[in-house]
């Protein structure tokens, strides 16, 4: 890990959502120089940041698709690229939650891999008075998608934001890592806490291969 | 660097800035140095050694300029600067170097500032452009002036960017109404906004500032609309030139005479306020109005009253250290970084720099006699010459280029301590000429003398100051080998000599205030006076006293003997201050002159006079020189009197030779940089900004910024100027309220002022504007708003009868225009009611004709649906491009490719018989028919469905034809599975499969970017992808030609390669629209509907609307509109019919279960158990083989994905 912490890293994700769940405003927020006055999306280095994850610069490029949702048959073209996914719904729309899940379906038979680092956000966290999504609940469909983490957002008051794609950027550091060493050193070395659960997701994949492979 | 911080990020000529990356705040370092000296060099410094190239040689420390840069670089970079003391440098004339010339009070537009500290600023007073010390100038900024400024910022930048044609700028006038904007707010804050109010009324001297400030505007106007008529009739590109070099010159003298206005309506508050008020609110006011100790001055008067003089000392220091960053703690910090400095620079030019700096310091003293006059103006010359407010400033400035110098030589290079002992001799000579004046004044005033002494014994102590540190300085450096004043004992001496220059200032300045007071009047001892520069500049080579070798003194050569005529070796003698009895040197002859009953001070000045024979005293304090004497005879000096012939010969040829070495240093890099930048615009740019127009100028009369007398250069504008100034001036306006970018147009505003904007009385206003306007003023404003704030408008310009008929009419016009081609019946019929009665009573009053035409179009709206006067759907494209796009009419539309096989099949289709495969049609007409059928809706598409993210509402969405595109763009991918899957053979699905590739070759040919994308993300989606056998059967031609189509709309890089592709595209084309919904989402989410205007001092700034998001949204539509122009192809109504029918029928169920059908079919079609999937011991192997990707995607995915594979390779690889 350390011999590689110095190099630069570019990272794909992918922003994915039903309309109007202000996956664009948490994009941007994310995105944008606070310095900078007005925010063109038009150009090439829109949707790109620098940030810097447990000591390594990662450049994410974030594709996010917020505007063409109704384009359906091209999330496909979306998915591809990205390496992990931000699965953004609204906490005051329980029918934004459950697109998710056919999103992330899609994601999982796109990757053919059913342990796509994944975050679920609940966003407009600023809105409790009109939340219709429990944190509970749906902090439950987050453990049932492969324990994803879940945090919930304020994109309009820049809360969590940051937090969010960087939980998501080292989730896709780890499985770069994790991939070429053994399965055993993999879980004890890099991993500590999570090996519970790394361990049980593992065997849960397992299992769904052989049904995966019935169909 | 500092550039780099510059908010205003114009297209200034920034002779510097590729210097810039050297230096962060500890850089400012001689190798720093020497890079950027030798980058800017070339051809002309050969003769030049480095460590000349940076300043110019003249009296002003660089040390200190960086460190008033560094404590203002992280707030602001400020644009505008004000002189507080003169700056002459001798060879400004010299024709190759630019360096400005300062007078106090001059306020300079600074383009940037070097690191050493020297700034390229425009002198406002004469439009000449050069380089100026920073540390002689300090911010300027003051509340009322702030918009005007701003404004003259914005002025110079749009006259100057070569980016926007001439045509387009100057056929607006909208360049102008920020200066207008500005002179109104400087007057409305001083209340003087009319000649009849009580201010002006009773001050005469601001009433003839008032007066001339509108005739400068108001010849500002009138060049303006020259420039206007030139656009009418072709004129030469330099008379157009010329004009704008006029107004630039003229929007200078605006800013000038606006700020002597300042300076006049200062004055007349303070005298007007008593005494007591004063102390507080000369603090607050010291925030805004930077002290300028010698200008300034007053402003400080009754603020020490009481307080004890170390306690007014250190608060002006700290008041300094905000201000102009010479604090104390700046001033230490920068002390590590001088030492390094110091010295390089003295090792590599030894030989040229002690000449230089001495000949420097004689400049100054030759210059100074002509520094002038500033309260007493009205008196003539020759009795003026013995004024005691002559003699105040004469006396003052002399102590100032002294300090001055002092100061700049301590920064510039190391120095020798006999320098250091001329140097400080002359200081103290002139400190104790400027104080004999204040005593004289003391004398005739008895009612504030105490004010005035204290001012004067604190200004006696820091001179008395001043000497010590000189001394102990000398004294140390002579215990080394070495002659050369140690670097980090400037630091000392500087704070020493800056506390000089500001106690300076503050005596001065009650002084004057005293004199306001008391009248002027002759000074008795005057002409001893005049006199008095003579001797010391003599001599002033001199190296201090010598000869008087002490024990332990050490003998001290001259740093570069070789060069020169040996000038007799220094002998510093260690335990002789020769310092302090330098300056004091009590002439006899003086003392009669002066009668001053010298109280405190006398008693400390008597105990220590005589330095060269008092030499044992080595610890002494610093009991100043005797004050009182004003002159010391030359004996007093030092034994180095007999040399002075001999010093001033290889002084005058030392001068020159430094003036050169100065000059190729400064302009060199000047003149490099501008060559450097190849743009045309930029050199033009500075062709413009250095013409300057100096002989309309007198600076000697308008220099003094706190005189009347500054007055004299105004008051020979004629009548009629004032009348059209003046009723500009009294325009109501709201153009303060707008903000514009730096291509002058419009970013942000207050509705009454976007709704002035769109109702200029001068200008036709800019269709851009407008039709954003238009498009997207319900994002902003409700349409009773915008209705109140047009009646507003109306209404209001009656206070400007001279424009209030065009206005009206404009406001008219855009009432007509909302109604006629952009009323949305539903939302706007709220402001019918408001616009009815606008039209029934005041517009037919006004306007019949008008009146009656807007209330029958009031009439119409309200009862038909849709535009009364449909207006062309591109209307916004229109305006940023061509229509000479359009294919002409008569070009022949295609034929048809239908063959008679096709027609029959598709006639037995039609009977009830088998639909005909896709594969029967010929790719080619087939996209054809694609692009039809797109095209239509495309065409449809309103601006308004694409503004507020319209289209993604769930319900009741009025973006109908948007969807309708997205609609038709999934159905047609799931045409596209459909059609292959539903073949069980592998060779049929591959021969379809290879017809959609040559359809989306054929779309692409027709610039269909949208069935193109539509058509690739079937054909690369994961349901299609992984029919290996499938793909096996399709040749490798067609695989290829696939990967280049794929590449095209590729989503990576934000669609880099479709943008460039539809960039300058020309119609007819399809784009993809989801690229602009995308924008247009992200337009709205990351940019705020308001932003904050920059405040105005005391107010927060006001919220205004954020015009530049709307801007950008309409761009964008703009951008989609400019493609709604139809394809010129034959619709064949069987085909569409067929097509129509497959649509429906893939659309039969919803789509997200199609596409887990179309998936489950390919599953079925092609299992998956043939491929099993690798087990985490075959993660393992795949990843030990290289990739360090997701390797649990790829390595299963590579068996069978075609295309995605390559693009994850690459991602690995790129990663690892």
């Amino acid at each position: 890990m350390s011999s590689r912490s110095s190099q630069r890293r570019d990272y794909h994700i992918v922003v994915l959502g039903a309309g109007g769940v202000g996956k664009s405003c948490l994009t941007a927020q994310f995105v944008q120089n606070v310095w900078i006055e007005s925010y063109d999306p038009t150009i090439e280095d829109s949707y790109r940041k620098l940030i810097e994850v447990d000591g390594r610069q990662c450049m994410l490029e974030i594709l996010d698709t917020a505007g063409t949702e109704q384009f359906t048959a091209m999330r496909e073209l979306y998915m591809k690229t990205g390496q992990g996914f931000l699965l953004v719904f609204s906490i005051t729309s329980q029918s934004s939650l459950n697109e998710l899940s056919e999103l992330r379906e899609q994601i999982i038979r796109i990757k053919d891999d059913d342990n796509v680092p994944i975050v679920i956000v609940g966003n407009k966290s600023d809105l409790e008075e009109d939340r219709m999504v429990s944190r509970a609940k749906a902090f439950a469909v987050s453990q049932s998608w492969g324990n994803a983490p879940y945090y919930e957002t304020s994109a309009r008051r820049r809360a969590n934001v940051d937090e969010v794609f960087i939980d998501l950027c080292r989730q896709i550091i780890r499985k770069d890592n994790s991939a070429p060493q053994a399965f055993d050193d993999d879980i004890s070395g890099v991993y500590g806490q999570g090996r519970k659960d790394r361990r049980s997701r593992q065997s849960r994949r397992r299992k769904k291969d052989r049904s995966c492979v019935i169909l | 660097m500092v550039k780099a911080d510059n908010p205003r990020s114009s297209a200034l000529v920034a002779p510097l800035s590729i210097h810039k990356v050297e230096g962060r705040a500890q850089d400012f370092s001689a190798p720093a140095r020497h890079k950027s000296n030798n980058s800017s060099k070339s051809s002309t410094a050969a003769s030049s050694t480095p460590s000349q190239m940076t300043p110019p040689a003249t009296p002003d420390g660089s040390q200190e300029e960086d460190l008033m840069q560094q404590a203002e670089r992280p707030p602001i970079f400020h644009n505008f600067l004000r002189a507080f003391y003169p700056f002459h440098p001798t060879y400004a004339v010299s024709d190759t170097t630019v360096t400005l010339p300062l007078n106090e009070g001059d306020v300079v537009l600074v383009h940037s500032i070097h690191t050493n500290g020297w700034a390229d600023g425009t002198l406002l007073i004469s439009g000449a452009r050069g380089w100026l010390p920073t540390n002689y100038c300090e911010a300027y900024d003051p509340e009322s002036l702030r918009t005007l400024l701003q404004a003259l910022l914005n002025f110079w930048d749009l006259m100057r960017s070569g980016h926007r044609s001439d045509a387009e700028l100057f056929g607006n006038q909208e360049f102008m109404r920020g200066i207008i904007a500005g002179v109104r707010y400087l007057l409305e804050k001083s209340h003087c906004l009319t000649r009849e109010s009580p201010l002006v009324q009773s001050n005469d001297g601001l009433r003839r500032n008032r007066k001339a400030l509108l005739s400068e505007l108001s010849a500002l106007v009138k060049a303006a609309k020259r420039l206007q008529e030139f656009i009418v009739t072709p004129t030469s590109a330099d008379d157009v030139n010329d004009v704008i070099d006029e107004m630039i010159l003229k929007a200078f003298k605006i800013v000038t005479k606006g700020v002597r206005f300042l300076d006049i309506l200062e004055d007349d508050r303070r005298k007007r306020q008593p005494l007591v008020n004063r102390v507080m609110e000369t603090v607050v006011e010291e925030s805004s109005v930077p002290p300028t100790p010698p200008a300034d001055s007053t402003s400080f008067e009754g603020r020490q009253h009481g307080d004890n003089l170390s306690d007014a000392a250190s608060r002006r220091t700290s008041s300094h250290s905000t201000a102009s960053g010479m604090s104390t703690s700046t001033r230490a910090a920068e002390q590590p970084n001088t030492p390094s400095r110091q010295r390089s620079p003295g090792s590599h030019s030894s030989a040229t720099t002690p000449e230089r700096r001495m000949s420097r310091s004689g400049s100054v003293v030759a210059k100074r006699p002509s520094v002038s006059h500033r309260l007493s103006m009205t008196i003539p010359a020759a009795q003026r010459h013995n004024l005691i407010s002559e003699r105040l400033n004469v006396g003052h400035d002399n102590l100032l280029s002294h300090l001055g110098s002092f100061i700049g030589r301590l920064h510039l290079q190391s120095q020798s301590t006999a320098d250091l002992v001329v140097t400080i001799r002359h200081t103290v000579t002139a400190g104790k000429a400027l104080l004999a004046v204040v005593e004289a004044v003391c004398a005739r005033d008895t009612q504030s003398a105490d004010t005035l002494d204290q001012a004067r014994s604190a200004m006696y102590d820091r001179i008395n100051k001043l000497v010590v540190a000189a001394r102990d300085v000398i004294k140390s450096s002579g215990l080394e080998e070495d002659d050369v004043v140690m670097p980090q004992e400037n630091g000392r001496l500087l704070m020493a000599a800056t506390g000089c220059v500001k106690a300076a200032g503050e005596c001065v300045a009650k002084c004057k205030f005293v004199l306001d007071r008391i009248g002027d009047f002759e000074f008795e001892g005057g002409l001893s006076f005049d006199v008095d520069p003579a001797p010391y500049q003599a001599n002033h080579i001199s190296p201090g006293p010598n000869g008087t070798s002490v024990p332990g003194a050490k003998a001290l050569a001259p740093l570069d003997p070789g060069n020169r005529a040996p000038p007799p070796p220094l002998i510093i003698p260690l335990y002789e201050k020769p310092l302090p009895e330098v300056p004091v040197g009590g002439s006899p002859g003086e003392k009669d002159v002066m009668p001053r009953p010298q109280p405190p001070l006398e008693s400390v000045a008597e105990g220590d006079d005589t330095d060269e024979t008092n030499s044992s005293r080595s610890s002494f304090l610093p009991p100043l020189p005797k004050l009182h004497s004003p002159l010391m005879t030359h004996d007093d000096y030092s034994p180095t009197d007999r040399t002075s012939p001999q010093d001033g010969e290889y002084q005058a040829s030392l001068r020159s030779g430094s003036i050169a070495v100065s000059s190729i240093g400064t302009t060199s890099s000047y003149l490099s940089s501008v060559r450097g930048s190849e743009s045309s615009m930029l050199s033009q740019t500075s062709t413009r900004a250095t013409t300057p127009d100096v002989s309309n100028h007198a600076p000697k009369n308008t220099r003094g910024s706190l005189s009347d007398s500054s007055l004299s250069g105004s008051h020979s504008t004629i009548a009629d100027d004032l009348d059209d100034g003046e009723s500009r001036m009294l325009e109501k306006t709201f153009a303060h309220q707008l903000m514009y970018n730096k291509d002058g147009q419009i970013t942000g505003g207050t509705l009454p002022a976007l709704v002035e904007r769109l109702t200029t009385h001068d200008s036709t206003p800019d269709a851009m504007f407008v039709s954003t306007f238009y498009l997207t003023f319900r994002l902003f404003a409700s349409p009773i708003e915008l209705a109140t704030a047009l009646v507003e408008r109306f209404d209001y310009v009656a206070e400007s009868p001279h424009i209030a008929a065009p206005v009206r009419l404009r406001v008219y016009n855009v009432f007509k225009g909302w109604l006629e081609s952009h009323w949305k019946r539903l939302v706007d019929l709220e402001a019918l009611s408001i616009i009815e009665s606008f039209a029934k009573v005041k517009l037919l009053a006004v306007l019949p004709h008008a009146g009656r035409r807007l209330l029958e179009l009031a009439g119409k709206v309200s009862s038909t649906d849709g535009p009364l006067v449909p207006r062309l759907v591109s209307s916004m494209g229109k305006t940023n491009t061509s229509m000479s796009q359009y294919i002409p009419a008569d070009t022949p539309l295609p034929t048809p490719n239908l063959s008679k096989a096709q027609t029959a099949a598709l006639k037995n289709w039609k009977m009830g018989g088998s639909s005909p495969d896709i594969t029967v049609f010929d790719p080619l007409e087939l996209a054809r028919q694609l692009t039809i059928k797109e095209t239509n809706i495309f065409c449809a598409i309103m601006p308004d469905e694409l503004l507020g993210s319209e289209w993604t509402k769930r319900s009741g969405s009025n973006a109908v034809n948007v969807r309708a595109m997205s609609t038709l763009s999934t159905d047609l991918s799931n045409l596209v599975a459909d059609t292959i899957l539903h073949h069980d053979d592998f060779k049929k699905r591959a021969v379809t499969i290879k017809h959609w590739i040559k359809i989306s070759q054929k779309c692409l040919e027709l610039n269909n970017y949208d069935s193109l994308m539509a058509i690739i993300c079937t054909l690369n989606s994961s349901t299609i992808v992984r029919l290996k056998a499938t793909w096996a059967a399709v040749s490798p031609r067609r695989k290829d030609m696939l990967k280049g189509l794929q590449a095209i709309v590729e989503p990576d890089k934000n669609y880099a390669v479709l943008r460039r592709r539809l960039h300058d595209h020309v119609p007819p084309c399809l784009p993809f629209v989801g690229t602009y919904l995308t924008d247009l989402t992200f337009v709205d989410a990351g940019n705020p509907a308001t932003k904050q205007l920059p405040g105005h001092g005391d107010s927060e700034g006001i919220q205004v609307i954020n015009f530049d998001k709307h801007t950008r949204t309409a761009k964008i539509i703009g951008e989609l509109q400019r493609f709604q122009i139809p394809y010129r192809l034959t619709e064949i109504p069987e085909l569409q019919e067929w097509m129509q029918a497959q649509i429906v029928r893939v659309k039969s169920s919803p789509n997200q279960e199609q596409v887990q059908q179309f998936y489950r079919k390919s599953l079925l079609l092609e299992p998956r158990a043939n491929f099993p999937r690798p087990s985490p011991i075959d993660h393992t192997s795949f990843g030990s083989a290289g990739s360090t990707g997701s390797v649990s995607s790829t390595g299963h995915k590579e068996k069978f994905d075609l295309f995605g594979w390559t693009h994850s390779r690459e991602r690995q690889l790129s990663a690892s």
